[in-house]
């Protein structure tokens, strides 16, 4: 087995042509290739875990402005609760007192409307009343009211006492000598006389009289001078007929 | 079909041309044949190349084989190893691309040549002294001739020789003994079992290839990592030095 030199050479020359065209062509070029792609990838890893790290610190943010979020919102409940009862209260004050209010105009109405119904119904028993007993006692003794009722002015007169009477006297003095006798009838003038006489006898003498006719004085007579009044009416038998009427009512308002 | 005869050892006998000391034989013819499919196989796939993620599949398989041989070299020589991919490359592919394709009937690998492994062996021979010597300077790599001392001198050189020639021998005696025994295998017994010769003689084929280029780097991190360590080794005794001074 023998060596041809000039095969040797040309194998060897062969062999550094081909190393040569490889370097050139393949592991420069391969190389290369692969040693960019490592740096892109490694690039884009470090851009990823920046995006990442951004990413982290973004979700934390978001969190921390969430959690603030929510602790606002319950706060703003909180307050809105508060503010909420507050306003109820206020309003429920406020509609109770607007019914306190309709309460008591209706309660004052009401004592009104009774007040007028009262005096109304006290007016109509009034005649009702005068109108029988005038009846009744003209129909059994032939008796006059308007002279019963006199008498028994006259009869209260008579029935003064010392002090009374001096207390009287000295205001009939003060009041300029001048006593009002009303009533809610006409008086005849003999029974004008006996009045007079009564009270020149029970009180004092030097003073003038004067007669006045008033539908207010409920089927009475009185006699006023200067703050001091002796009477007789129906105003007393009506207060009670009032009283007791007001008691059944309210009883069967209860009742009912 | 049968272009070395049984009786012909190698390749290199069979002449196609030849002009006074000039022949052109078929050890030659086939080499240039793989030459030029690895040179042209390289244009075309490094034509477009891609940097991004996609990459087409021819790219992906020289990257694969590309990255194999760094890792291998760079397992060997610690620092500087994309210098000696060409070298150890080229090794690998050829010596495997023409044992692989005397799969293809009618190709002489021309590995099977002896002049061929020689050729690539005295590559080698010369590539280690000059990596060597570039890589420590030239009395650094002579001194590692007289180590431990100069008696060892004779010795080196001659394993210097030996492991050129074991190179040459090796990857000789391989394929041409294989291609020599599918040859008689098939004048005996023509049907499977040349086929599965054939399948072992791949294996075989590849394998030499592989054990080519780790030999020839081994060769090579031995001379330039020789420096390297003698340098630790004088860093350590001076150290230990100035803290006896001290």
């Amino acid at each position: 087995m023998h060596i041809d030199w000039f095969v040797l050479f040309c194998q060897i020359f062969n062999f550094l042509l081909l190393v040569y065209l490889l370097k050139r062509f393949l592991y420069g070029r391969i190389l290369n290739a692969m040693d960019e792609r490592e740096a892109k990838i490694a690039a884009r890893f470090s851009e990823a875990k920046e995006i990442k790290a951004k990413a982290t610190e973004a979700a934390d943010l978001y969190d921390k402005k969430n959690q603030l979020l929510a602790e606002k919102s319950e706060q703003m409940l909180n307050e809105a609760s508060l503010a909420a009862e507050a306003r109820r209260k206020e309003l429920m004050e406020k509609v109770r007192e607007e019914v306190d209010a309709i309460k008591t105009r209706w309660q004052t109405m009401l004592a009104r409307e009774k007040d007028a119904f009262f005096q109304d119904l006290r007016g109509r028993a009034a005649k009702e009343i005068y109108a029988t007993a005038r009846k009744a006692l003209t129909d059994l003794g032939n008796a006059d009211l308007e002279a019963q009722i006199v008498e028994e002015f006259i009869r209260r007169v008579r029935g003064l006492d010392t002090a009374k009477s001096k207390e009287i006297r000295k205001a009939i003095t003060g009041g300029g000598n001048k006593v009002v006798v009303q009533s809610a009838f006409d008086i005849a003038t003999d029974t004008q006389s006996k009045i007079e006489q009564a009270l020149k006898q029970q009180i004092t003498n030097g003073f003038t009289i004067r007669y006045m006719t008033q539908p207010d004085v409920v089927s009475g007579i009185e006699l006023r001078v200067n703050g001091h009044k002796i009477a007789w009416s129906l105003n007393e038998y009506l207060e009670t007929l009032v009283e007791n009427l007001t008691e059944t009512i309210q009883r069967e308002a209860h009742s009912a | 079909m049968e272009i070395v005869g049984i009786n012909q050892i190698s390749p290199d006998q069979v002449i196609l041309w030849s002009w006074g000391f000039i022949t052109i034989n078929v050890t030659i013819l086939y080499t240039w044949l793989v030459m030029t499919i690895l040179v042209v196989t390289s244009l075309l796939v490094t034509r477009k190349l891609s940097t991004d993620i996609n990459v087409s599949r021819w790219q992906h398989f020289l990257e694969v084989v590309i990255a194999t041989i760094r890792g291998e070299i760079k397992e060997m020589a610690k620092k500087g190893s994309d210098k000696y991919i060409p070298l150890i490359g080229t090794l690998f592919l050829f010596i495997c691309l023409s044992n692989v394709l005397v799969i293809v009937p009618g190709f002489v690998a021309p590995t099977s040549s002896i002049t061929t492994t020689a050729a690539l062996a005295l590559c080698v021979f010369i590539a280690v002294p000059f990596y060597g010597i570039s890589a420590n300077g030239l009395l650094h790599y002579l001194k590692e001739y007289f180590q431990p001392n100069f008696i060892f001198f004779p010795f080196h050189v001659m394993g210097e020789l030996a492991r050129t020639l074991a190179l040459t021998v090796r990857l000789f005696g391989n394929i041409m003994s294989h291609e020599k025994v599918i040859g008689i295998l098939l004048s005996v017994t023509p049907l499977l079992f040349p086929v599965i010769m054939q399948a072992l003689g791949l294996l075989i084929g590849i394998i030499q290839a592989y054990i080519f280029a780790i030999l020839s780097m081994v060769y090579i991190a031995s001379a330039t990592s020789a420096h390297e360590e003698g340098h630790k080794h004088e860093e350590v005794k001076d150290a230990e030095f100035s803290e006896v001074t001290s």
